[in-house]
């Protein structure tokens, strides 16, 4: 817990805050200050808009611990404001609400746009006023109440951002340490029997990937067919070229049980899993499917592989191509979006091709066992690729 | 409570804060918070501990100098917007501020924040990228300078060593003739942009500069710009290469942006009813 001082609405709060605990829930639930409304809890809907400073802020990504000195006003904290009380006049008249659960938010944000931007315009009141959603009025009524508010303001009054000054001490804290990361085992995971026993099943299992991504990757080892067929066949082998991958149990050949760990900037995945290998030995090729699930965030992944080998230079070297797919789903895939999501997993397969060649040749893979931190560890492996791509070699 | 555990650390100077980071691994500093504050409250982000900068006196200083501006890492993006700050640049800065989320992220979200979380969508790493700016680190092994489009790797992830923080970025000082075109392709006012390209044309001192953003990876950096403002149809080449051409549909958004951007170097902006 850390001692904070703030001013809430005017009165001065001395108190112990977990440094978890977001202003919104430290308003609501510490103060009772209950008007301020939390709506998506993640810094999207503005219906948890409050004052810091002066300035209005999310208080839902905001943490008190943080705000040591800090003045808070919420919608509460306006009553005796003179241009809240034009606003909630104007929003009464030009019908400015409906279920009412967006408004105490619209209200801090319309009072920022009419003292910093008087007599704005509707486009001006609109772009401002974006990040604050309402499900009821289709805005029209909110935007018509602040027009008239500003509309009577004709002299310039802007509000500067927060003021930030250094700060007096360090604190240093004791608190419990995050919790381990967990790996689970997915819930698929047929045993070795029955992926074995009959073609319905592994119909059953092969089912398609809906959506997914793919992505293609092909390249060249100095080594005769056989052999990168052998290493194929070598989950152990095949686990190790895969950056932040692990086997987590010893696998059979034919099914392996594993743990991948993904970071993305400040997101961290650990996906814990199970998949299957299904080798065409008489075309060369085959595929490895897999699912796993990131116990923290309940984010799934499911994903295939499939690999074909080509002889070329008379069997001196191989020519392997690797695609792959990949669909993503939970808070992990909302948060990464698409695109993102799909750089890091097109790094990931450029690491695995030239992990897998070096592999082949005898030498150890340059990540092994270290996690793709989206370009530290793997970016040595990756950075000519990138250089070719980008054209800055 | 949203969030997972965290501790939280305030330290007073910039050497603290490195060796704050430097004994934890799990540590993650945090400024503002506008990104990191949604990932922690999904749990998608769990920093053992939160070493908070935003207050640290070097991160908010703000150091004139004839040949640019350097900008403590911890300077707002209101700041920019109201003019707080000085602009080594005939106002490109608040405009580029201004298209950034929402007021009330603008309000606490920081500049070195934004180019450490180096989102290809987000506004500060293309404009500044386009404008030569350069980003200040500090260290276990000290204090280094690198151009923003050496520091920027590609999605969520710079050059920034273990231990390592930005503390400041070094914007250069344009000539007053230069013009600056800034286009991004939003599905709504303050949403991540799905295409941007930003371009500086600065003759008086020799800069052509022009940068795609919102790419699946790593920006696309044009430094000799001037054959690709006369033909942006020469681009397109790196618009493919950087794989933009999967989805039609994509390549023609990025297309249109760049030459929109492109335009602006010649007529006045709009400002409001377009997202940048």
């Amino acid at each position: 817990m850390i001692p904070i001082k703030l001013e809430v609405n005017g009165r001065p709060i001395e108190v112990r805050v977990e440094p978890r605990q977001h202003l919104a829930d430290f308003l609501r639930e510490e103060m009772l200050l209950t008007a301020t409304h939390l709506g998506c809890e993640h810094g999207v809907c503005g219906a948890c808009t409050v004052l810091i400073d002066g300035a209005p802020a999310r208080s839902c990504i905001a943490f008190p611990a943080m705000l040591d000195g800090a003045r808070i006003t919420t919608v509460e904290g306006l009553a005796d404001d003179a241009v809240a009380a034009e606003l909630r006049e104007a929003f009464m008249d030009e019908h400015g609400l409906q279920c009412g659960f967006c408004t105490p938010g619209m209200l801090v944000m319309a009072r920022d746009i009419v003292l910093r931007r008087p007599q704005a315009d509707e486009d001006v009141i609109r772009h401002e006023l974006a990040g604050n959603l309402c499900r009821c009025t289709g805005y029209v009524g909110i935007i018509r109440a602040i027009r008239k508010v500003a509309a009577g303001r004709a002299d310039a009054v802007v509000t500067r951002g927060t003021v930030l000054e250094p700060p007096a001490y360090a604190s240093p804290l004791a608190l419990p340490v995050s919790p381990a990361r967990v790996a689970v085992e997915a819930p698929l995971a047929p045993s070795p029997a029955a992926a074995m026993a009959g073609a319905g099943e592994g119909e059953a299992e092969a089912e398609p990937l809906r959506n997914p991504v793919e992505l293609s990757e092909s390249f060249e080892v100095p080594a005769p067919r056989a052999e990168v067929w052998a290493l194929f066949q070598s989950p152990e082998q095949v686990i190790a070229c895969l950056p932040g991958a692990r086997l987590t149990a010893p696998s059979d050949g034919r099914t392996l049980k594993a743990e991948m760990v993904v970071k993305l900037g400040p997101m961290q995945a650990a996906f814990g899993g199970a998949g299957r290998i299904t080798p065409d030995a008489a075309n060369w090729s085959g595929t490895i499917d897999g699912r796993g699930v990131d116990a923290r965030s309940a984010t799934q992944v499911r994903a295939r592989l499939g690999y074909r080998l080509a002889e070329i230079e008379a069997d001196a070297a191989t020519r392997v191509s690797v695609d792959v797919a990949y669909v993503l789903q939970g808070p992990l895939a909302q948060m990464s979006r698409g695109a993102i999501a799909r750089d890091v997993a097109a790094r990931l397969t450029q690491a695995f091709a030239a992990n897998l060649a070096a592999t082949v040749k005898g030498e150890t893979p340059a990540a092994q066992n270290a996690s793709l931190d989206a370009g530290a560890l793997a970016w040595s492996v990756i950075k000519g690729w990138l250089a070719r791509l980008f054209g800055r070699g | 409570m949203k969030a997972a555990r965290f501790d939280y650390l305030r330290p007073a100077s910039v050497v603290e804060a490195v060796a704050a980071l430097a004994q934890d691994a799990g540590a993650k500093p945090v400024a503002g918070g506008q990104s990191l504050g949604p990932m922690l409250n999904l749990r998608l982000a769990r920093p053992s501990t939160l070493v908070d900068v935003s207050k640290i006196a070097d991160l908010r200083r703000v150091d004139e100098r004839p040949d640019g501006v350097l900008y403590g890492a911890a300077i707002t993006h209101a700041e920019f917007e109201d003019g707080t700050v000085p602009d080594p640049t005939p106002g490109f800065l608040a405009r580029v501020a201004h298209g950034i989320a929402y007021r009330a992220v603008r309000n606490r979200g920081t500049v070195g924040g934004s180019l450490v979380h180096a989102d290809p969508a987000a506004d500060w790493p293309t404009t500044l990228t386009a404008l030569g700016a350069r980003v200040v680190l500090a260290g276990p092994s000290g204090a280094r300078e690198l151009a923003l489009e050496d520091f920027i790797l590609g999605a969520f992830s710079t050059a920034l060593a273990d231990g390592e923080i930005v503390t400041g970025v070094f914007i250069p000082r344009c000539s007053p003739q230069a013009r600056f075109g800034y286009r991004k392709s939003c599905r709504k006012v303050g949403e991540f942009a799905e295409a941007m390209c930003a371009v500086l044309a600065d003759p008086a001192r020799g800069v052509h500069r022009l940068v795609v953003g919102a790419t699946e990876g790593r920006h696309i950096v044009v430094t000799e710009a001037a054959a690709v403002i006369a033909d942006p149809a020469l681009l397109d080449a790196r618009l493919t290469a950087a794989g933009l051409a999967a989805e039609p549909a994509t390549l023609r958004l990025h297309q249109k942006v760049v030459r929109q951007a492109i335009e602006q170097l010649t007529t006045v902006p709009e400002t409001e009813s377009l997202p940048a």
